[in-house]
């Protein structure tokens, strides 16, 4: 069974629906992100759980016993908030001793346990700093120190690394992950980092408009996306108008050319008009070989972005696609030019277009 | 010094070297008018005396009496205005919407209106319940003109601090109690401490109202400087200023020193 279930939960303010139908089971040990645009929901899906928010309607369990009414402080869940939220007044040692206080641990064992959670940050020889004496990034540790320090059924963690920058952000996730794999501890992680998302999780729930549009393992999403909205706002992509073809229903036509129903062949869908999807990675350049789906196209822009080269290209249809090349294959790429492309066929992906914006 | 140095650095410095010599140069003049050897306000003429710091000791004079009640009924003010002061403030800050706005304003009220239109309604007020010229009611009458000065000086201290913090010490497990107690309060020292000065000394120098709802039996030394004031202006007041004067200063010199050591401390 399922550590953690939330079952039709819903959240509205006045007049604002912040949540509706979220249903979500979180397995011991697992990391779920939750992942949306500013406004999802997010947030307040993670206060639900920590106790913070009352759910307008449905439940949340732990263990198979209901705690949608249970107060934060009997919950035994971690929380690190962005920005860390550590008391002011306490040392590094104190802040993360506070839960065993509070818990009437002995002096012994608070001793020993904050000696090893600081070991497990690495910041042992900081133990008599305050928090207002420490950079962001060691704040964040002492932040998880503490959320960790009790061993709560779950840890929580909202946006944690989006005060920090880009390169501290990326130690900052393999430390989180290597956390996660040490100490076997349950996370939630709240992000509107897609990146983040697809290099931390086990899982990713993908929040819009307060409902979940879709759950799965990173890879999945990104792969075989089953919605527009989670196409495009995982990774890069290219979106380009479909239908199919007049004179064999199997096949697409598309950026002036045509293939066959590339992903989900035996589904049918209403109507003639398709939305399209092409990764800028899966686009190379050559004459198409085998399976391969070929088409030409008109480079307008090539632009050199570190590893990689980025090519703007305009299609048959007078679409824009991009490509992301590596340099020396975009050598023969020069604006102005025609080229031939080439595509897998599994990489291409066809969604119906869809009335609702979903 | 070249001359627009002078105008945009000189003068303003002129200008606030006289402006402080205003403030303080007429407070300095009561130590010489204490150490006066007359019977009335006056500079010494014939030499120093410490005759009206004698009689400031002597207990039958009534003023040791009245420094002795007025600093009992500051205390009393001092530690109830705060402990409501706290407790509002905290729980206003904790729940935040509406209410505690309007709470605020109605408790800003004293401060608003006028002192000596609230002495009359308290008159009518205290002649009812019988608490004219008592303890209690005196000093009911300074928590309530010091709860405002007590509740924003708290209120300001409240606003610097992290609401998340509550929901961090929550999380961990503690019990309201316990977010009071170990995360609130330790926070917000110093606005508790401003708040308990700023209500002894309103209640220390409370006049208006005082006149109003005491006799004979409740003598705050504002009260007794009133009295002698109508019949002849005694030096012993010069000498009252003097020692309130020191008092003050020594106080303002051991928190110069003390905040001086905390920051020694800090790097
Ligand atoms: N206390 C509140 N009162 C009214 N509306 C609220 C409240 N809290 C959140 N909302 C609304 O609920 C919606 C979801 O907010 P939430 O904070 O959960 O979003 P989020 O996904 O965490 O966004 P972000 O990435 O910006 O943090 C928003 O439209 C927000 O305005
Ligand atoms: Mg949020």
């Amino acid at each position: 069974m399922a550590l953690l279930v939330i079952d039709d939960l819903a959240k509205t303010y006045d007049k604002v629906t912040a949540l509706t139908g979220i249903n979500l089971s979180v397995e011991a040990g697992e990391f779920v992100t939750l992942l949306g645009p500013s406004g999802s929901g997010k947030t307040t899906l993670l206060m639900s759980l920590a106790g913070f928010t009352t759910p307008s309607k449905g439940m949340i369990s732990l263990d198979g016993k209901d705690i949608t009414h249970v107060d934060p402080e009997d919950r035994n869940f971690g929380f690190v908030f962005q920005g860390y939220a550590l008391f002011p007044h306490l040392t590094v040692a104190n802040n993360i001793a506070f839960s065993l206080r509070v818990r009437k641990w002995e002096k012994a064992k608070i001793a020993a346990r904050v000696t090893e959670m600081l070991s497990l940050v690495g910041l042992d020889n900081l133990a008599e700093r305050k928090p207002r004496e420490l950079s962001g990034g060691q704040q964040q540790r002492v932040a998880i120190a503490r959320a960790l320090a009790f061993g709560p059924r779950i840890l929580l963690l909202d946006e944690p690394l989006s005060a920090l920058d880009r390169m501290l952000r990326e130690t900052m996730q393999k430390e989180l992950k290597r956390l996660h794999r040490e100490t076997g501890v349950t996370f939630v992680y709240v992000t509107h980092d897609q990146e983040e998302a697809i290099a931390m999780s086990d899982r990713i729930a993908v929040f819009n408009h307060g409902r979940i549009i879709e759950i799965g393992p990173p890879r999945d999403l990104y792969k075989k996306p089953s919605t527009r909205f989670v196409a495009g706002f995982l990774g890069e992509n290219n979106f380009l108008s479909g239908h199919r073809a007049d004179d064999d229903e199997t096949m697409v036509e598309a950026f002036g050319t045509r293939f066959g129903f590339p992903l989900a062949k035996s589904r049918e869908w209403p109507g003639d008009s398709l939305t399209v999807w092409v990764r800028p990675e899966d686009i190379r350049i050559g004459q198409a070989i085998g399976e391969e789906v070929g088409f030409r196209a008109t480079v307008v822009e090539n632009s050199f972005v570190g590893a990689l080269e980025r090519i703007l290209l305009r299609t048959a249809t007078g679409e824009q696609m991009v490509a992301t090349l590596r340099s020396e294959a975009a050598v023969a790429a020069l604006p102005g030019q025609i080229i031939d492309c080439r595509i897998d066929p599994s990489a291409i992906g066809v969604l119906p277009n869809e009335t609702s914006g979903l | 010094m070249k001359p627009r140095r002078i105008i945009e650095v000189g003068l303003p410095r002129l200008l606030a070297w006289c402006l402080l010599g205003f403030l303080f140069v007429p407070i300095l003049v009561v130590i010489p008018v204490a150490l006066t050897d007359r019977d009335y306000l006056s500079l010494p003429q014939d030499g120093m005396s410490m005759q009206h710091f004698a009689a400031l000791a002597d207990w039958s004079k009534g003023w040791l009496p009245s420094m002795l009640t007025s600093a009992g009924i500051a205390l009393a003010c001092a530690a109830i205005a705060t402990v409501l002061g706290v407790a509002f403030a905290v729980g206003a800050w904790a729940a935040g919407g509406w209410w505690p706005s309007l709470m605020r304003i109605l408790l800003l009220s004293p401060m608003i209106v006028p002192p000596i239109i609230y002495a009359v309604g308290m008159v009518k007020l205290w002649a009812r319940l019988s608490l004219l010229d008592s303890y209690t009611g005196v000093i009911l009458v300074h928590v309530v003109l010091a709860l405002p000065l007590t509740v924003l000086a708290i209120g300001a201290s409240l606003s610097n601090l992290d609401q998340r913090l509550v929901q961090a010490a929550r999380s961990l497990g503690a019990r309201p109690m316990t977010v009071f107690g170990k995360v609130i309060l330790p926070n917000i020292v110093p606005g508790v401490a401003a708040g308990a000065l700023l209500a002894f000394v309103s209640s220390w120098d409370e006049i208006t109202v005082t006149l109003f709802i005491t006799g004979r039996a409740v003598v705050t030394l504002p009260r007794r400087i009133w009295t002698s004031i109508q019949d002849a202006v005694d030096p012993a007041l010069a000498a009252i200023a003097t020692v309130l004067l020191v008092i003050t200063v020594l106080a303002l010199v051991a928190r110069a020193l003390v905040e001086q050591r905390q920051r020694q401390r800090k790097f």
